[in-house]
């Protein structure tokens, strides 16, 4: 028994830290949340959220991307940035979910956080929720060196089953589920000859067992009797309750025994899945008297109700928080959502807006903390939470406090699943700057927070769990909108070059290079180059495909292996899910399948991009 | 604390840290005694590596064990009866470069004339692919099966000292970054807590008014980067000082490759002493090693033979060993050759403790097992599915097994000779590709083997395939079932036109027709049927199947091209639309080398010996019914449970 109990620290009192603390937070707690306490932690966290303003989350994956460019950058727009969180969000798995329903009183915060550990454990054995999951072997280091307990993770994770997992299996699984409406369905079929043939003989096979099991009742008989009268009649029990197994071959069988039942009062009619889908049998359960079949009827549903909740397991508490219709705040909601959505819900659908629609039904209120940072003129250079809370404390004044009640029931407390604390106050210290909310109680809930501000995914934000993400990028403020079409990637080049070298390269080479540009690297091989002249872009690309070069040293870069495309081409990257480890291989793999194709490339309307000067930039690689 | 001692399995005595109490306790004990394995990590490797080069040295023979992260990748590639060799291959490969390895037991067994025993030495060796080494910038990914990785934590797999402690795993082929390493014999401070910005901060005005402070960087190896400035007297020294830090770099750097390939030290020694390598079930086993620690899988089975060849000549497989014999199936009457059924009932005196008889005592092997300084005859330490002590039990059941079969350890050293006895001939180099099918691949040739020797028990089950018989239908309307599926194919070829039919998963099956042209047969017609707008098509027995307009259909050979495809979608009907299969219907091509090499194959097919026809086929299997086909049936337990 490898489990650890060692960080069962008890607080008794609440703590209240102020947030002109130190930012480590060292003295806030959260409370870990395992298989073995679920049950308790929900119907706590139930009311936490009903009395909750806005709810702030925070999960830890086993990785978020698989190669530098895959990760959301600057220059994506907002479908390419989705279709790279799909990607990670379909391979990656989470492994904790953090979660701290907050409530505003006058300038003090009441937080409530929690940490769920989750493991997709495959608690009925039909390849759900998970078959397999990828892993960084750089993100699980870092995270057990953060203390991180993948022991306690995997014995004692609460599983879960996606809104769509549990109605798939609700038709797969051999379980014995009521049957509901299709009965009501009247048969579209006139009834054949060999139907009423059928149905009168399960009539008078269900009539002759109903009696039989009536006499027995009456009568004691010895052991061998019975047992011999059951083999005969087929006759089992459900229960304590007599039933009988009908097999049935199509659906329409089905039908017809379900309605030839209907006359029968006191027995319930249960279907029994086949292997493969489908009906295979149905179970007629006979009761004693009408109260006894509401008896079991309820009896099954309460069945029901427990099988899907474990079944369930996590998502419980996203149905919580989903029908709450609190406002739920996260940063780089993009990812996080394309996770949540792709476990807990659904398949992530194939464009951003089926996405962004999809997610509205089930959570309207998202804030992202990144795009609330750059409303108030925050430049973020990666995503360093202390560092933003630090920051906010520094430029507004005013004090929030923050207050963590503690429970006095046994959970394990402790430090994992900082963030969420970090992320609501953020999130509190914005909402006051930006005037979205009000803090006085009297004000109606619902307009707590500007609607403006939710629902808006920052796309060009990076992971802040990377631990390979260098701080020591120079952020400049010169963040310009362009048009994506003035981006050209630029590949084939010798590997490991600088963007500064490879600029000089360039410069002067061509017309289209005498004019102001700007080049940065994407990963080792690939470049983006950005003209700041419209027009460029497509003459360059035309130079590039067509020859008729002046320079020679372009010639030169040519005849060596450069390549070039325009931002169409990358798109087509991200559409077609060419994941190549280099985005030069990907470019390549599209524009080889552009030819197969031989779509004229019509002149889509390319969106704008934010582009901001740090890019990525990879030359201190 | 040097050795952290888990005994795993056994809860109530949870870590022992006093060797000292633990062996006063282990007196008393008269039955069997467990003290722990040597379990291997980062903190002990070194030591443990200079002793057991010796052990391996000495050794007649090496058991490996090996414990992954998964076997299947989807479903689908799950071994399959309608698998072709080449197939089976492939399956194996993709295994392999998914899946990481997390734990590899080595445990070399060494024949004392003197004390009529073999020494055994287990070793479990805690292994994670580690980044900081390699320095890839591309991150080191591995793929976990949830199940396997269920199954791990079922046996009180440590996840934490695995990813923590666990040893360097070296990736090939991989470029080495040098990151800045603390060095100070100077005055320095260390800066932690502060955020990036700070640092940059202090940088900054280190760099541009502290001429005699240098700012480093250094990376320790485990933590994350540690900050420190240090002191410098001068320029000259600031550049010297500069100089020294990144030598120190790189010869931290080169320590830390040559670590990385430390494990690859055990693995060069087996390969150069040329041991006899012996594993249970272990055609998986040495394809993660040669994966992980020689080099890419080669693409066919036949090059990845002569190159396993090359490295281990001599793989004996203890499942094999088992299978083939009569004898053997007899005292394991005829039951499941898993590896701990196997220990149970080949070396009751070693897995229980319990001396049977005196007379059938004779013929027991005696395995003396060694773990630093303690040794025991009748060692358990009760962890099953470790991979130490599973390489131990393998050893153990084939060192009984050859004094079964009548081979004297004391003539026959050393190693080489017990590897090249006669009577171990005919079993050496024998892999089981699939357990599941009793597909067994000669080594030597990299080709299946119908061996000689008496290989009997379930090749009943063993049909005959005929792979250009085989069509491949996958994303048919998701309700029909296969019986829907047969009928519709009986209406519209003939009653008998169908052999057989097998589901490969919930959205594809393989149809096995009863002559190769009803193949192309089937896919023009699906293709007319497809292109046609006629009403009346409604009603043509196929309609059913082609309802919805998603269903395809290939021969057996795009089968293959999917197979090959590194992407793993959990469903076939997606994975074939991934690799790109997406033309209505996949019409079969004169498929220029695998001819010869299908016939080849349709020729070896084994018949089935009993003459069971297929139809009955499978109720004369469940007639059989045992634990090992059980297995079958979830062949990731099976697998697992080897």
């Amino acid at each position: 028994m490898l489990q650890r109990r060692l960080l069962c620290t008890k607080v008794a009192k609440p703590t209240t830290v102020q947030e002109n603390a130190k930012p480590g937070l060292s003295k806030w707690g959260v409370k870990q949340v395992k298989k073995s306490n679920f049950a308790a932690a929900v119907e706590e966290i139930r009311t936490h959220i009903t009395n909750s303003d806005y709810v702030a989350i925070s999960l830890q994956k086993t990785g978020a991307y698989s190669s530098p460019w895959q990760k959301v950058l600057p220059f994506d727009t907002a479908d390419t940035a989705y279709l790279k969180a799909k990607y990670a969000a379909e391979r990656f798995q989470i492994l904790q979910f953090a979660l701290c329903p907050v409530s505003v009183d006058s300038s003090k915060l009441i937080a409530h956080p929690y940490n769920f550990h989750l493991f997709p454990r495959d608690e009925f054995k039909i390849g759900m929720p998970s078959y397999s999951f990828l892993c960084q072997s750089s993100y699980l280091t870092s995270m057990v060196q953060g203390g991180f307990d993948f022991n306690a993770c995997i014995y004692d994770g609460i599983s879960y089953l996606s809104r769509a997992q549990e109605s798939a299996m609700k038709d797969r699984t051999g379980n014995s589920l009521p049957f509901s409406n299709a009965i009501q369905s009247p048969s579209p079929l006139a009834p054949t000859v060999a139907d009423s043939i059928f149905v009168g003989r399960i009539k008078s096979r269900v009539t002759h067992w109903i009696t039989a099991c009536r006499d027995s009742k009456k009568t004691a008989e010895d052991a061998l009797l019975s047992s011999l009268r059951k083999l005969v009649s087929g006759s089992e029990l459900y229960g304590s309750r007599p039933c009988l197994s009908i097999d049935v071959c199509s659906d329409r069988q089905v039908k017809l025994v379900l309605e030839m039942l209907i006359d029968f009062d006191e027995v319930v009619p249960l279907l029994v899945p086949a292997k493969g889908g489908g009906t295979q049998a149905i179970r007629v359960v006979l009761t004693s008297s009408q109260e006894d079949k509401h008896i079991f009827k309820k009896e099954l549903q309460n069945m029901e109700e427990e099988h899907s909740k474990r079944a369930r397991g996590f998502r419980e508490v996203i149905e919580l928080l989903s029908t709450s219709q609190k406002p739920i705040v996260a940063h780089n909601s993009l990812n996080e959502f394309a996770f949540i959505h792709s476990k807990f819900l659904a398949q992530l659908p194939s464009t951003v807006d089926e996405f962004r629609h999809s997610l509205h039904l089930v959570f309207p209120h998202v804030y992202d903390i990144n795009h609330l940072m750059e409303e108030i003129g925050c430049l973020r250079k990666g995503n360093d939470l202390p560092q933003d809370l630090l920051y906010l404390k520094r430029r507004f004044s005013g004090p929030i406090h923050m207050e963590i009640p503690q429970g006095a029931e046994q959970c394990e407390i402790s430090s994992h699943g900082l963030d969420v604390l970090r992320i609501s106050q953020i999130f509190a210290k914005l909402s006051s700057i930006l005037k979205v909310g009000s803090y006085s109680l009297e004000a109606d809930r619902s307009s707590f927070i500007r609607e403006c501000y939710a629902n808006i995914f920052n796309s060009h934000s990076a992971s802040s769990e990377d631990p390979s993400v260098e701080d020591v990028k120079v952020w400049t403020k010169n963040s310009r909108r362009i048009s994506s079409s003035n981006l050209v990637f630029l590949w084939g080049f010798q590997s490991g070059i600088s963007a500064s070298r490879l600029k000089s390269l360039l410069e002067g080479s061509h017309d289209v290079f005498t004019k102001e540009f700007d080049i940065r690297l994407v990963d080792r091989n690939c470049a983006i180059v950005i003209f700041w002249t419209s027009g460029f872009p497509e003459r360059f690309l035309d130079v590039m495909t067509s020859g008729g070069i002046s320079s020679e040293s372009l010639k030169e870069m040519i005849s060596e292996g450069v390549r070039a495309a325009g931002y169409s081409s990358y798109k087509r990257v991200c559409q077609w899910g060419l994941w190549e480890d280099n985005l030069a291989d990907a470019l390549d793999k599209s524009l080889e399948k552009t030819g197969e194709l031989s779509e004229p490339d019509s002149n889509e309307d390319l969106p704008l991009v934010c582009w901001n000067n740090d890019a990525i930039n990879l030359d201190d690689l | 604390m040097k050795k952290q001692l888990i005994i795993r399995g056994v809860p109530f005595l949870g870590t022992l840290r006093f060797p000292a109490l633990w062996r006063s306790f282990c007196c008393c004990s008269s039955s069997s005694s467990s003290f722990a394995i040597k379990n291997v990590t980062k903190s002990n490797f070194d030591s443990s590596l200079y002793d057991l080069r010796f052990h391996v040295r000495d050794a007649d023979f090496v058991a490996i064990d090996l414990e992954m992260t998964g076997i299947t990748s989807a479903p689908w590639r799950d071994s399959f009866e309608f698998d072709r060799f080449d197939i089976r291959y492939l399956k194996v490969k993709d295994s392999a470069e998914k899946f990481a390895v997390v734990q590899f037991g080595v445990c070399p067994f060494r024949w004392d004339t003197q004390k009529q025993s073999f020494v055994a030495h287990p070793h479990n060796f805690y292994i994670f692919p580690r980044q900081e080494i390699t320095g890839d910038i591309a991150p080191h990914e591995f793929l976990c099966q949830t199940a396997s990785i269920d199954f791990l934590a079922k046996y009180q797999f440590d996840f934490n000292m695995c990813i923590r402690e666990g040893y360097y795993c070296y990736v090939p082929g991989s470029i080495v970054r040098i990151y800045t390493i603390f060095y100070k014999k100077r005055p320095a401070i260390s800066l932690t807590g502060f955020t990036s910005r700070q640092l940059r901060l202090i940088q900054w005005v280190i760099r541009n008014h502290f001429k005699d402070l240098l700012y480093v960087r250094a990376s320790g190896h485990t933590s994350s980067p540690r900050h420190i400035i240090m002191y410098v007297e001068s320029g000259k020294d600031r550049d010297l000082q500069l100089k020294e830090v990144k030598d120190c770099t790189k010869k931290d750097a080169e320590t830390k490759i040559k670590a990385a390939i430390g494990f690859r030290h055990i693995i060069d020694l087996l390969s150069s002493e040329q041991k006899l390598i012996v594993g249970h079930n272990c055609f998986l086993d040495i394809a993660h090693i040669y994966k992980k620690f020689i080099g890419p899988l080669p693409s066919t089975s036949r090059e990845y033979a002569s190159s396993i060849q090359k490295y281990f000549p001599r793989i004996l497989d203890t499942k094999v060993l088992l299978n083939a014999n009569n004898f053997f199936q007899l005292i394991l009457k005829k039951s499941s050759t898993s590896l701990s059924r196997a220990f149970a009932l080949l070396c009751p005196h070693i897995a229980s403790g319990v001396n049977t008889s005196e007379l059938a005592d004779k013929r027991r092997v005696k395995v003396e097992v060694q773990v630093d300084e303690k040794r025991s005859l009748n060692w358990n330490s009760g962890a099953k599915h470790e991979a130490g002590y599973d390489a131990f039990m393998t050893g153990c059941v084939f060192a009984q097994a050859c004094s079964l079969l009548d081979i004297d350890f004391n003539n026959n050293l050393p190693a080489v000779h017990l590897a090249s006895h006669d009577k171990l001939q005919k079993y050496i180099n024998l892999l089981y590709l699939s357990w599941t099918n009793g597909d067994i691949i000669d080594l030597r040739t990299g080709e299946s083997s119908a061996v000689s020797v008496g290989f009997n028990i379930l090749k009943s089950r063993v049909e005959k395939v005929s792979f250009s018989n085989i069509v491949l239908l996958w994303g048919f309307p998701s309700q029909l079932k296969l019986s829907e599926i047969r009928e519709c194919f009986s209406k519209a070829f003939g009653s008998n036109s169908v052999t057989s039919i097998h589901s490969v998963d919930q959205t594809a099956v393989f149809i096995q027709f009863n002559k190769a042209e009803l193949v192309s047969h089937f896919l023009e017609l699906k293709e007319t049927l497809e292109q046609s707008n006629d009403p009346v098509l409604v009603l043509h027995p196929l309609a059913k199947i082609l309802e919805g307009g998603c269903t395809r259909a290939a021969d057996y050979e795009v089968y293959r091209e999917i197979c090959s495809s590194p992407i793993s979608k959990v469903l076939f009907a997606d994975q074939a639309e991934a690799v790109g299969i997406n033309g209505k219907t996949k019409l079969p091509e004169t498929v220029s080398v695998s001819n010869a090499e299908k016939q080849e194959e349709d020729a070896m097919r084994v018949p089935s010996d009993n003459g069971v026809q297929p139809d009955t086929a499978d109720e004369t299997a469940m007639d059989k019914l045992n634990t090992e086909e059980l297995d079958s049936f979830c062949p990731l337990e099976a697998q697992l449970s080897k």
